[in-house]
């Protein structure tokens, strides 16, 4: 009987030699279930060890210590049942420019074994898939970058992989073409019923589509579970945020926000400088108060009132319900982007 | 292997199907041999790159006999020596600006001074050629026992000259002696034939009143005779400059492709399909060798087509078909595949040791020109003794050499195959090493 989890990760690390010849930890003994047939997102801000993880598991990497198996497939033991398992659509786009789609699509069939009638029945179908016949023999350098994102992905999926990693597979692309790439990641698992390992810096796109998350910072997975799990673990906080301009916040009106208005979790001051393109003088500043609260809307007057008490403009005011940024906000003390 | 064979083919396709890269790749060094071999053609018929035209370092071997006829003493190679290396240094006749020669006891004391640099060529007037070129009872059909020329391969110039010297002085000889033969053969005949004249040409000779001028018969003339050419290994050579130019610049732009095909692993790590080979379900040694192989055959066909474009323009130059690069084809498809092999070990070393790509392009073109330099590709390295030694360390010399001594008919191009191959396996078993290394973190 076929086991229920896809991907397996136990105790996985990874320890990276710095500049100055000291140990660095990217990934600090990571463990993780990925079921079959689930949209599983890893999210995690850059340099939280999202990248290198991901990289372990697909072969790029080798671990310093741990393993992670695909379909019971160690990576370390056996990493060519492994990876014949995986299918990998990187954020870059990984393709032969100066070869045709048809011609990309064909090579990597070879490297991943296929041949003969085979082959050519596969491109034929990811050809139509990824709805390319018409262009199929055009130089991959002609194409817009929908067009090129959409036989990235098609790459991943020629030899019909039971997982596929996808990693930001939306960045650059149009609204229309994001649109596109969702719907193909959930009919890769709904009609073909592949499990899909996402990454993706837009919180959006991972609500939408996840059947589960995993949070990862500091090398560690620091949160897992479906949206509404995650939800749960920060107590179903809304997020409050007040703008405040080019005013600074001291940190002891932050400490007050906490101390003197129930529900308040917690209270964090941005300072956003946006400068111009050119002469990269300071053309404007953005300060953002974010705070955490249960019933953030009973909060609300009084966490204004301590701000006019201490002679702080609100410009603006936003109550947003529990949602993942906010999850992921209270989780790392960072926005994904940061 | 069909992954290897279809990254190699997939690297050849985009090679070869990139305008840009067939302008690098074989336009220019075409264009650049076409050019300076042409020039040099037109320019001396038939010699070479070494053009130093004053002073060729000759070695004059002179074992000819003097021959006696009717009391007169014949020895055309003192003749030969005395117009190579007269007694008067300001003997207008002489060759003196254009030969710096020495007399040699020996030939094989010749042949050293060649072998050795210190002379470019050396000739070897043989016992019998005197002999061979005086009319007399003895020697009723006159004939030219054969000059030998040594030169090195890589003088084709000086060989040429040198050539082109002993060939002209011994038309003089043969065509004056031709000529008394025949006026002697017809006086006699003619004596015969006629009593009364022979009764008087007799008492003319007897009585020494019979004094024919010849000298006009020894007089410079164009009936063609062959000589034999030989290199110190002592086969006969035909030099054609497009051979010399045309392997150089070969090689020195195949060097350009070496680097380029093993950096295209690093251009394929920054564009991120290398991460999708390593991805998929092929071993690391795989990808590397396909991608290493890639190159080497990507060189290959480089060199083939240059060769192939090379040979239609020398032929169109002569006038008609022409094997410019020697007989033995098999031979020189050898001396490519070695040569290719040396520049894809010197290329994969390159791109291993760098970071990025571009630093392979800042080191990568260095190395490239130092090889040129010191290979042979800008200037002949030979002439200048301080460096010549250096550029036995480079695989341009040792190709360019080779494919010199196929053209020239030989075959003893066994220490060429065995350095170039020998440093190709060394660097690319090392290049690959450094690659799997950087690749297996």
């Amino acid at each position: 009987m076929q086991s229920q989890v896809m991907v397996e990760v136990r105790d996985l690390a990874k320890t990276f030699k710095g500049k100055n010849g000291d140990d660095i930890q990217a990934v600090k003994g990571v463990q993780l279930d990925i079921r079959r047939g689930e949209i599983y997102s890893l999210l995690g801000p850059n340099g939280a060890g999202k990248t290198t993880t991901i990289s372990m598991i697909s072969g790029l990497l080798a671990p310093t210590r741990g393993d992670a198996r695909i379909g019971g497939h160690s990576i370390t033991r056996e990493p060519l049942q492994a990876k014949q398992l995986l299918g990998v659509v990187p954020q870059e786009i990984a393709l032969y420019p100066t070869l045709s789609a048809r011609q990309n699509l064909d090579f990597f069939g070879k490297m991943y074994g296929l041949t003969g009638t085979e082959l050519s029945r596969r491109v034929d179908e990811i050809v139509d898939f990824i709805d390319l016949r018409e262009r199929q023999n055009d130089r991959i350098e002609t194409f817009s970058g929908g067009m090129k994102r959409r036989v990235n992905i098609g790459v991943g999926l020629l030899h019909k992989p039971q997982l596929i990693y996808m990693d930001e597979p939306t960045v650059g692309i149009d609204p229309q073409n994001r649109r596109r790439v969702l719907d193909t990641v959930q009919r890769l698992q709904q009609e073909m019923g592949m499990t899909v390992l996402y990454t993706s810096h837009l919180m959006e796109e991972v609500q939408e589509i996840s059947d589960r998350i995993a949070i990862i910072d500091h090398g560690e997975i620091i949160a897992e579970g479906t949206l509404g799990e995650l939800i749960q673990q920060i107590g179903e906080e809304d997020r409050l945020t007040f703008k405040v301009g080019t005013q600074s916040v001291p940190d002891a009106l932050l400490a007050q926000f906490k101390q003197e208005v129930e529900g308040v979790t917690s209270a964090v001051y941005e300072r956003h400088d946006v400068t111009n393109g050119e002469s990269e003088t300071l053309a404007q500043v953005d300060g953002i108060v974010t705070i955490m609260a249960k019933r953030g809307r009973k909060a609300l007057p009084d966490l204004l009132r301590i701000a006019d008490d201490a002679e702080l403009d609100v410009l603006s005011v936003e109550v947003r319900e529990p949602d993942l940024e906010g999850v992921f906000l209270h989780l790392t003390g960072r926005a994904l982007r940061d | 292997m069909r992954k290897i064979l279809a990254i190699t083919w997939k690297d050849l396709y985009t090679t070869f199907t990139d305008r840009n890269l067939i302008l690098i790749m074989i336009v220019t060094p075409l264009a650049l041999s076409t050019i300076v071999g042409s020039a040099f053609s037109g320019f001396i018929g038939g010699g070479g790159n070494d053009v130093p035209i004053r002073d060729i370092p000759l070695a004059v071997v002179n074992l000819d006999q003097p021959v006696e006829v009717n009391g007169q003493s014949f020895n055309y190679g003192q003749t030969f020596v005395d117009l190579l290396i007269p007694s008067n240094p300001d003997d207008s006749t002489s060759l003196l600006q254009l030969t710096d020669a020495s007399l040699f006891s020996k030939a094989d004391a010749a042949q050293s001074s060649v072998n050795s640099g210190e002379k470019s060529v050396a000739i070897v007037i043989p016992a019998d050629f005197t002999r061979s070129l005086t009319y007399s009872q003895d020697n009723p059909d006159i004939h030219v026992s054969p000059i030998e020329v040594y030169s090195n391969p890589s003088a084709p110039v000086s060989a040429g000259i040198v050539r082109s010297i002993v060939e002209n002085i011994t038309n003089i000889f043969l065509t004056g002696n031709a000529t008394v033969e025949a006026t002697i053969e017809a006086l006699i005949a003619r004596a015969q034939a006629d009593p009364a004249f022979g009764v008087q040409f007799g008492l003319a000779s007897a009585s020494g009143s019979f004094q024919p001028d010849f000298a006009l018969a020894f007089q410079p003339d164009s009936a063609p005779i062959t000589i034999e050419q030989q290199t110190v290994r002592g086969t006969a050579q035909t030099f054609n400059p497009l051979v010399f130019f045309g392997s150089s610049q070969a090689l020195f732009f195949m060097t350009f492709t070496a680097i380029q095909g093993a950096n295209s692993m690093l251009e394929e790590r920054r564009d991120w399909t290398l991460q999708r080979l390593i991805a998929s379900p092929t071993p690391r040694i795989t990808i590397l060798l396909g991608k290493l192989f890639g190159t080497w055959v990507t060189c290959i066909f480089q060199v083939v087509l240059l060769f192939i474009f090379l040979t239609l323009i020398g032929s169109l130059i002569a006038g008609e078909p022409q094997l410019i690069w020697g007989s033995n084809l098999l031979a020189v498809l050898a001396v490519i595949v070695a040569t290719s092999l040396a520049m894809c070990g010197i290329g994969a070393v390159v791109a291993a040791l760098a970071r990025t790509p571009e630093q392979v392009n800042v080191v990568g073109g260095i190395v490239a020109i130092a090889l040129g330099l010191f290979g042979g590709a800008f200037f002949y390295v030979q002439a200048i003794p301080q460096i010549a030694p250096l550029s036995r360390l480079t695989p341009n010399y040792w190709g360019t050499e080779a494919f010199a001594t196929l053209a020239a008919g030989q075959t003893d191009i066994g220490l060429n195959l065995i350095v170039l191959a020998g440093i190709g396996a060394v660097l690319f078993l090392v290049g690959l090493a450094i690659f799997n290394r950087r690749l297996s973190v």
